[in-house]
């Protein structure tokens, strides 16, 4: 028996272990929550197994929380090239927008300033371009001959003067700024109503030239147009005085431009050489102060209008052509657009202008 | 068949025996367990593979001990009845018992080592082990099973070919001579 046992010993033992789970089925069978029963069972194996399955649990999730990193970070970076894109080409869009933003605030201001000057007709003009020589003081303008366009036509902003016409071509025309050393303004102060002519010296800031030592001058002082000059409608602004040393013989003033010179996009032209009052609240008080207030200066761009050896017959934009037409005869600004129409009114003169050795003040 | 009755006796003589490093078995055994029951929780592709099966197995046809072979298939078996809430404990203990068993014997008489022996054989053992489940469910808890589907067609192709690459890596685990 004992032979037969060691012959078959694994026989018998696969037979003794499965009639004992046969039997351990049909103890849980036989009780219907036989699962119960053997709980000891269960509970070793899930003793046994639930450390290593939480440690592989734990493990997995880290893998998995790693692989899902690196996707994401993939994908994140994906997404960022993607982003920013996107985020460039609405950076362009928005300067694009914003660009609009501007010259739609810019052209409104223009048009605002046109509509409250009707009685001047006014042509706005963009900037398209700056001279090549850096100590020409110069710009072109897409606005010429067909716009009829002249020489000598004023052009303007909101802020103040900006130049005058010099050239024109077909479709386009060139700008003479109040900087270039060429360039001459007759001007007065807004407060003391004293003459003088700005003019260029080819640095970025202009000059007042032709003011007596005497004058009191304050840093600040609002430089207008005087209007003599029979090209700048009369106090519109200039600018205003940085500095005021005294000379020989007239004092260096230096003047702030009123207009951005150096950043000019949009301006006007004014498409008439008849005088305009821009301002004409102040009118009435420029016209008590102007029978006392003209100084040498004024009376020299008068005189180099006619042709006299005045300073101001240097300056570039007085006009050098004799004035054909009184302003009392001057038709209205608003109809003048024909060529015959552009001529520079001739205001009436009371005194014949002085040297300019001689301000009067 | 004189042979499966007493398969321990020519086995030593005829075919080689791999021997294992200590708690190689009882460590890749839980293992399989462990990561069956990890799986789980990342969805039922997971039942595609039987990795207690496969486990018991290559134990069975590396060690050709009967003996470790029925203890190894009863051991891992049991666990993974306890680990199961739905059937009793037993069920599987049974089947992988008479697996272990029969891998052990079979293991003892033909090659199993080369990867399309292994192929073939495990996909014998896996039908063999689902036969083993349907009679004991059927006969001894009276409870409906299939003995065959597509879908146990499919479990059994496809735990057969991880068992191809697991006994290649358990293959590693052998102690060199």
């Amino acid at each position: 028996m004992i032979e037969i046992y060691s012959r078959h010993r694994p026989l018998a033992l696969l037979a003794g272990v499965v009639l004992l789970q046969v039997l351990l089925l049909a103890f849980q069978v036989k009780r219907e929550r036989g699962a119960h029963e053997v709980r000891l069972v269960r509970y070793w194996a899930v003793e046994v197994t639930t450390p290593a399955e939480r440690a592989g649990s734990w493990m997995l999730s880290k893998v998995g929380g790693m692989w899902h990193g690196y996707v994401g970070l993939r994908e994140t970076r994906a997404e960022n090239e993607k982003l920013r894109s996107e985020v460039e080409k609405l950076q362009i869009r928005n300067r694009e927008l914003e660009s609009q933003a501007l010259e739609a605030q810019r052209m409104t201001r223009l048009l605002d300033f046109r509509d409250a000057h009707k009685e001047a007709p006014m042509l706005p003009a963009q900037v398209i371009g700056a001279s090549a020589d850096a100590t020409s003081h110069t710009l072109f303008i897409n606005r010429g001959d067909r716009d009829q366009v002249k020489r000598d036509m004023p052009v303007v902003t909101p802020d103040g003067v900006v130049g005058k016409i010099v050239e024109v071509f077909p479709a386009s025309a060139q700008v003479l700024l109040i900087n270039d050393k060429d360039s001459g303004v007759g001007a007065l102060f807004a407060d003391t109503r004293t003459h003088g002519i700005v003019k260029g010296t080819g640095d970025p800031e202009p000059h007042m030239d032709y003011v007596a030592n005497d004058d009191q001058v304050t840093v600040g002082a609002a430089i207008v147009t005087s209007g003599e000059d029979k090209i700048f409608p009369k106090d519109f602004p200039i600018g205003t005085v940085v500095s005021a040393d005294p000379g020989n013989p007239f004092q260096v003033i230096r003047v702030k431009s009123a207009a951005r010179l150096d950043r000019l996009e949009d301006v006007l032209v004014l498409m008439t050489k008849h005088e305009v009052n821009l301002n004409r609240a102040e009118a009435g008080a420029e016209t008590t102060a102007s029978g006392a207030g003209k100084t040498a200066a004024a009376q020299a761009a008068a005189a180099g209008v006619s042709g006299s050896n005045a300073p101001a017959g240097r300056a570039g934009n007085l006009p050098k052509s004799t004035p054909k037409t009184n302003r009392s005869d001057a038709p209205a600004a608003t109809q003048a657009r024909s060529p015959e129409q552009y001529l520079p009114a001739q205001p009436p003169r009371s005194q014949p202008a002085p040297a300019p050795s001689e301000p009067h003040r | 068949m004189s042979y499966m009755l007493n398969p321990g006796a020519q086995s030593e003589a005829n075919v080689e025996v791999h021997k294992f490093y200590g708690g190689t078995v009882l460590l890749s055994g839980l293992f399989a367990l462990v990561l069956q029951a990890l799986l789980h929780k990342y969805g039922r592709w997971s039942e595609l593979v039987d990795l207690p099966l496969l486990v018991t197995v290559y134990f069975g046809v590396s060690r050709r001990n009967p003996v470790s072979g029925l203890f190894l298939g009863a051991g891992i078996g049991i666990l993974q009845d306890a680990l199961s809430h739905d059937y009793p404990i037993g069920l599987y203990g049974i089947a992988k018992t008479i697996v272990g068993y029969l891998a052990s014997s079979i293991g003892a008489r033909i090659d199993t080592e080369h990867p399309v022996a292994r192929f073939g054989l495990m996909f014998f053992f896996f039908h063999f082990h689902q036969a083993l489940l349907v009679v004991t469910q059927r006969v001894l808890l009276n409870l409906p099973a299939q003995f065959f589907s597509v879908r146990l067609l499919l479990d059994s192709v496809v735990t057969a070919g991880v068992g191809v690459i697991l006994f290649a890596l358990l293959d590693r685990l052998r102690k060199s001579h």
